[in-house]
């Protein structure tokens, strides 16, 4: 077990290499430079390139390149051009907010989500199932910076119980998960529900219920924990996935997250903060995958028997 | 055990309750965080705005961009080429160092050094040497007689620091540190989140009335509002959306602020293109579109028709322009066809895509294809704009001028030859008018300069290498318990005699 996730741990470095090649390239190839954006429309010719001197924008791109990845393996990933604070510093700063938000989503996906699949798959054709997969849906269809303005006007205008916008305490939080975890909640009810109805036609399951075991007993032992695996996938994929939404809902909250950071940095073309964000966020999408992986062999005792064999 | 803990606890709650009235907190929302309050290496609005308050100059303007006195409490120019500056006494900095002339020369230089890069080294360029004659007179020496050099003094990229400060900070200044003389002191910045700043109790004017100052950033426009509606911000110095503008003026729980500000939109053409080279085709298409509907359509009445090259906002700009090139279809088709273009030509419009300067073009499009002039819009980033308009963009693009307050900054850059390559973006070149930039720019006495401004300006609306669209207005608003709050046509607003009442 402890020799694949090392195996696989190394998988990440030719990943976070492409990643780094591929975000270095588009943010260097890209038209326009950050010293013409810092010094903007006033700035004479002769100020442009003692400023892109300055900033090493000048030396040939490989050798740019290669400055960046040593000092990135040396865990230096330079200093803003912007604010000229160390990108890590950046980085590190906003990095719990991202994650905090990241992680109340997931939570709140599975908490509303996996109930609401259960009970529309036990209930599959009813009236209850119909109104499941109706949320569902409309949790999957609607845009999440519609849902943040919305949820803002009615509990932040019309019936003021919580605060609109910024990271001052707990409060701040509710609205924000919600616009997080509505679309991955949407997936996982829908995902549990299909589930469930496959597991349940399962003749282990038949098999369980023919010897008389009350139903509750069949649902917790017999049928959640097959179900669980295809949502756990799901959860996982969605979870990268609610990495990347997070730069709307940061957005909309004015939330100082680390999406917003990189959104901000693409705008002023800060290239070492995008640079050092994008590969961030790849390291930690690679990490969530691994954690998926491990987790189905917790899950599953014939994929921990693979693992067994595979050694 | 038990009894000890509810005994503190109630003494603390007592304690609480017993402490004297809550530190007046005044709370904003820009549309972005600040980069950075190191003045002499930001160039945007959201830090300018912050830096204010924290910083001083040796001169300043007032609301009207009028220049008055700051560290510097008066002047004099005992030749062309120098300028000798009799500083306030007895001014601290944040950090207890006195301010005296050191500091002037030490900022100044710090600007100038190649090795800071700073963006507001522009403002100085004809700076020559800075010489401390006593600790509280400073002589500046130009290279050039360079008659804006109060306005540029007035800058806040020519803030005055502290040399200490920003030796003890190192690389941290900006982020960690900000040492002025102002009437707030920096306290804490949450990146990306909010600065707090606290009240000078040492300023040299007095202390401010407000405690704490909270400049947060928030991007939305509908959040903004949804803040200031909700209560968790009292003020919204400029940037409010046009379009929500004219309920909240008819609404009395709010106050609203509304200057012309110091910038102007415009199409600007690069003059080596054809046929954009002819006068009588940029003639042509300046009355071809109508401004008013410019106006109406993307700014909703907030916004007037140029009255010339220059925001009427700015020193120089002559009262007696009116609304340059009012809308004619006519009149545009018939000068098409003296240049030969009875048939319209086709042509491209650049435009970044900021929702105002797109829908400008979109409107500008629909105009020009009213007198057959065929256009077709692109859209590009930003930077990307900046860079290949300077180098000489295949038609018009859509920008903004700002320039300095002053209608040296307003003009030379944009129209002199000699900024063909960088900031002159229609590549445009005459004689005369470079003359009289020149002569402008050397004047020191300030009728004179206005005069030689005032036929600059009949001279660039006459040759038009651009079409002259609209000067926006700036607009703010903040709850009514804010008092005294002033916007100032630059944007950047000082708090120091904002009251907030009960």
């Amino acid at each position: 077990m402890l020799r694949y996730f090392l195996k696989r741990l190394m998988f990440l470095i030719p990943v976070l290499l492409g990643v780094s090649v591929v975000i270095f390239s588009i943010v260097h190839l890209a038209p326009g430079d950050p010293a013409e954006v810092m010094l903007g429309p006033s700035a004479t010719q002769e100020e442009i390139s003692n400023l892109r001197e300055q900033l090493g924008l000048t030396k040939p791109l490989y050798v740019q390149y290669g400055i960046f990845l040593k000092n990135a393996l040396k865990g230096d990933l330079g200093r803003s051009i912007k604010s000229n604070a160390p990108v890590v510093d950046e980085i590190l700063e906003r990095f719990p907010v991202t994650l905090t938000l990241a992680v109340l989503g997931m939570i709140f996906a599975i908490v509303i989500g996996l109930p609401l699949g259960i009970l529309a798959a036990l209930k599959q054709n009813t009236w209850v199932d119909a109104l499941c997969s109706f949320f569902a849906l409309v949790g999957f269809s609607i845009p999440n910076f519609w849902v943040g303005l919305m949820l803002m006007l009615l509990l932040s205008i019309y019936i003021p119980i919580l605060p609109s916008s910024g990271f001052d305490s707990w409060k701040n939080l509710i609205m924000p998960t919600i616009v997080l975890g509505i679309q991955t909640m949407a997936v996982i009810a829908r995902m549990t529900r299909s589930s469930m109805l496959e597991v349940i036609r399962q003749d282990y399951v038949r098999t369980a219920r023919a010897k008389g075991i009350s139903d509750r007993l069949v649902l917790t032992r017999h049928i959640l924990g097959n179900v669980l695996i295809p949502v756990v996938t799901i959860a996982g994929i969605y979870f990268g996935h609610q990495l990347g939404g997070v730069v709307i809902t940061e957005t909309i909250f004015s939330i100082p997250g680390l999406g917003r950071l990189i959104v901000d940095a693409i705008r002023a073309q800060d290239y070492p903060v995008v640079q050092g964000g994008v590969l961030f966020f790849a390291l930690c999408v690679g990490i969530v995958n691994l954690l998926v992986d491990l987790l189905y062999a917790v899950l599953d005792p014939r994929i921990k028997a693979q693992y067994r064999a595979a050694k | 055990m038990n009894k000890f803990r509810t005994a503190a606890l109630a003494l603390l709650l007592a304690l609480t309750f017993c402490l004297p009235a809550v530190a007046v907190e005044l709370r904003l929302a820009q549309v972005a965080d600040v980069s950075s309050l190191d003045p002499h290496k930001v160039s945007d609005i959201y830090s300018a705005n912050v830096i204010r308050q924290i910083y001083s100059n040796l001169v300043q303007v007032n609301e009207d961009m009028e220049i008055v006195p700051d560290l510097a409490e008066k002047w004099e120019n005992p030749d062309d080429l120098t300028w000798i500056f009799h500083l306030r006494k007895g001014v601290k900095f944040h950090n207890g160092e006195p301010f005296t002339a050191a500091a002037v020369k030490y900022s100044i230089e710090r600007i100038k050094d190649p090795k800071t890069a700073s963006p507001g080294a522009t403002h100085l360029k004809e700076v020559a040497s800075v010489e401390v004659l006593d600790d509280y007179t400073v002589k500046i020496v130009t290279k050039h007689p360079f008659a804006p050099m109060l306005m540029s003094l007035t800058r806040y990229e020519t803030s005055i620091l502290n040399e200490k400060a920003v030796e003890a900070a190192g690389a941290d200044y900006g982020s960690k540190a900000a040492v002025g003389t102002g009437p707030f002191k920096f306290e804490s910045w949450s990146r990306g989140d909010k600065v707090v700043l606290v009240k000078n109790a040492d300023y040299f004017r007095g202390p401010a009335a407000i405690d704490t100052v909270v400049y947060r950033g928030i991007p939305e426009d509908a959040t903004r509002l949804v803040e200031l509606e909700s209560g968790g911000i009292d003020l919204i110095p400029g940037n409010f959306p046009y379009q929500e503008f004219a309920n909240i003026e008819k609404n009395d729980k709010y106050l609203t602020y509304k200057v012309p500000a110091m910038s102007t939109l415009y199409m600007g053409l690069n003059t080596e293109v054809k046929p954009l080279g002819e006068k009588l085709v940029r003639q042509a298409m300046n009355y071809a579109v109508d401004k008013q509907g410019i106006v109406d359509a993307v700014y909703f009445g907030f916004a007037t028709p140029s009255r010339g090259p220059l925001s009427p906002v700015i020193w120089g700009f002559d009262p007696a322009r009116k609304a340059a090139y009012p809308y004619n279809p006519e009149k545009a088709r018939e000068l098409l066809k003296q240049a030969g273009y009875a048939d319209g030509f086709d042509m491209t419009i650049y435009s970044d895509n900021r929702t105002e300067r797109r829908n400008a073009a979109e409107l500008i499009q629909a105009y020009l294809a009213e007198v057959g002039i065929r256009a077709r819009i692109e859209l590009m980033e930003w930077s990307a704009l900046l860079s290949t308009s300077a180098k000489g963009i295949g038609g018009a693009f859509m920008l903004g001028w700002t320039g300095t307050g002053d209608a040296d900054g307003g003009l030379t850059p944009v129209y002199h030859s000699a900024n063909i390559g960088s900031s002159n973006r229609f590549r445009y070149k005459n004689e005369a008018l470079d003359a009289l930039l020149e002569k402008g720019t050397a004047t020191l006495d300030q009728e004179a300069r206005k005069k030689v401004y005032a036929e600059a300006q009949e001279l660039i609306v006459e040759e038009c290498p651009l079409v002259f669209l609209i000067s926006q207005e700036l607009l703010g608003a903040s709850t009514s318990k804010v008092k005294g709050f002033k916007l100032y046509p630059n944007m950047i607003s000082p708090l120091y005699s904002v009251t907030l009442a009960e």
